[in-house]
């Protein structure tokens, strides 16, 4: 099973290689097939944002763990204008770029939690988890994953 | 021996051209043949790489600095073009075409090496350095025709897919559809607007049918393309159902916040042409409930 993958973000194209390794590593995880298409859809917007607004940027994708469970964590970075207003870009409705304006609430909503981190001229930084299925007592998350803090 | 200033590497290459290409050869069609079986045409390859040389004396006979590159309208330039894009076209991997020049390379060096030249040692240490610079800078070129000519074909093979992937159906009168099939990204929404609009104008087509069951993802792109397809359709006087959206598709595109509840959607293409034949005032009946 892959662990970890990294999309570099250049073109439209890319967006949809991000997705494929996406939906396949939360299949692969044991997320229902619905949660799986969750991820990849928000992988999607994220790296569509990536390249619409950033002029391009990085996606990657690891397998995470935390108590008894694992999970996918996804990371857009990028070195674009950064967002002036963070609330602003999380509402729904609210677009630069004559888009549907729900991408970025959309992608918030998909995933179980997410942190923007950005600075205004610097770039930004995006994280996301999901969390797949509970483990059974004997099959611990072993130390091969990143552990999160709870 | 030689002394090693009065030594011409132009005419070196000139008067041992017979032995420093069967050299050549020898070192690499073994391997080529290993490989390409189908595709070594020796004769040809026979005189590509004589006029190689040739041209490479001509090159040696000035003073190559570091910096040196093959000037883009030389002769040798042209040749390693045909020869390399040939090449790509046969299959060959970039790794084969640098070892045409690699092997070049080490034939040169191995038959400088046996001319036992005398006396000034920094001189003998240019030489190889010119065989090196000329070599290199030629390999990398080689390189450079390679990746330029497997960039062409890929996007060639996607112009292709882009025209294949997009056909308008008519269905009945005045009822069109279009199955979207893979990614839809700038480009091939584009094309489907401009395919369903042009198809919409020439059947005088009522209803429009858009089924996105071969659409990988449903995101905020796609919904959007489809949006602006749909609107432009209606300007046309065309309804449009879509159909196709799968249960996962739906419950994503509700978690976005996409509506796309102004527009008729039926699960199954098989309910959306009940709904669009009935949009034209027509029905499916079976032949006994007629009769």
């Amino acid at each position: 099973m892959p662990i970890f993958a990294h999309v570099p973000i250049m073109q439209e194209f890319h967006i949809a290689e991000a997705r494929r390794a996406a939906l396949l590593m939360a299949l692969d995880l044991g997320l229902k097939r619905t949660e799986a298409y969750y991820v990849a859809t928000a992988v999607s917007e994220l790296a569509t944002n990536l390249f619409l607004h950033a002029g391009g940027g990085d996606i990657q994708l690891s397998v995470v763990a935390r108590s008894n469970r694992l999970g996918i964590e996804v990371i857009a970075q990028d070195e674009g204008p950064g967002i002036a207003d963070v609330a602003l870009a999380l509402s729904d409705g609210f677009t630069t770029s004559n888009g549907l304006g729900c991408g970025l609430p959309g992608a918030q909503r998909l995933m179980d939690e997410m942190e923007i981190d950005s600075e205004v001229g610097r770039g930004t930084r995006i994280l996301a988890r999901k969390w797949g299925p509970v483990l059974p007592q004997d099959r611990e998350p072993t130390s091969s994953y990143q552990v999160v803090e709870n | 021996m030689t002394e090693s200033t009065d030594f011409n590497l132009s005419h070196f290459i000139e008067s041992h051209q017979d032995k420093l290409l069967e050299s050549w050869m020898k070192g690499l069609l073994p391997e080529w043949r290993r490989k390409h079986p189908q595709s070594v045409d020796e004769d040809t390859l026979r005189r590509q790489s004589r006029q190689l040389l040739d041209g490479l004396a001509k090159l040696l006979a000035g003073q190559l600095t570091e910096s040196w590159e093959p000037p883009l309208d030389h002769s040798i330039t042209l040749l390693l073009r045909n020869l390399s894009s040939a090449r790509v076209k046969q299959g060959y991997r970039a790794a084969d075409i640098a070892h045409y020049l690699v092997t070049l390379k080490r034939v040169l060096i191995h038959a400088l090496l046996q001319e036992n030249l005398t006396g000034d040692l920094s001189r003998f240490g240019d030489l190889l350095a010119t065989v090196e610079i000329a070599t290199d800078s030629l390999t990398t070129l080689i390189y450079e025709i390679y990746a330029e000519t497997r960039e062409r074909i890929i996007a060639q093979q996607s112009l292709s897919l882009l025209e294949l992937s997009t056909p308008v159906v008519r269905l009945w009168d005045r009822v069109v559809m279009v199955p979207l099939v893979g990614v839809i990204d700038t480009a091939r929404a584009r094309q489907v607007t401009e395919r369903l609009l042009e198809s919409i104008a020439k059947f005088e087509a009522t209803v429009a049918i858009i089924d996105v069951t071969g659409v990988p993802i449903l995101d905020t792109s796609v919904a959007g393309h489809l949006m602006k397809t749909i609107a432009a359709a209606q300007m046309l006087g065309a309804r449009v159902v879509m159909t196709g959206i799968s249960p996962d598709g739906a419950q994503t595109l509700v978690k976005l916040g996409v509506n796309f509840s102004e527009i008729p959607t039926r699960a199954t293409l098989r309910a959306g042409v009940a709904e669009a034949l009935l949009l034209v005032g027509k029905r499916i009946l079976s032949i006994k409930e007629e009769q």
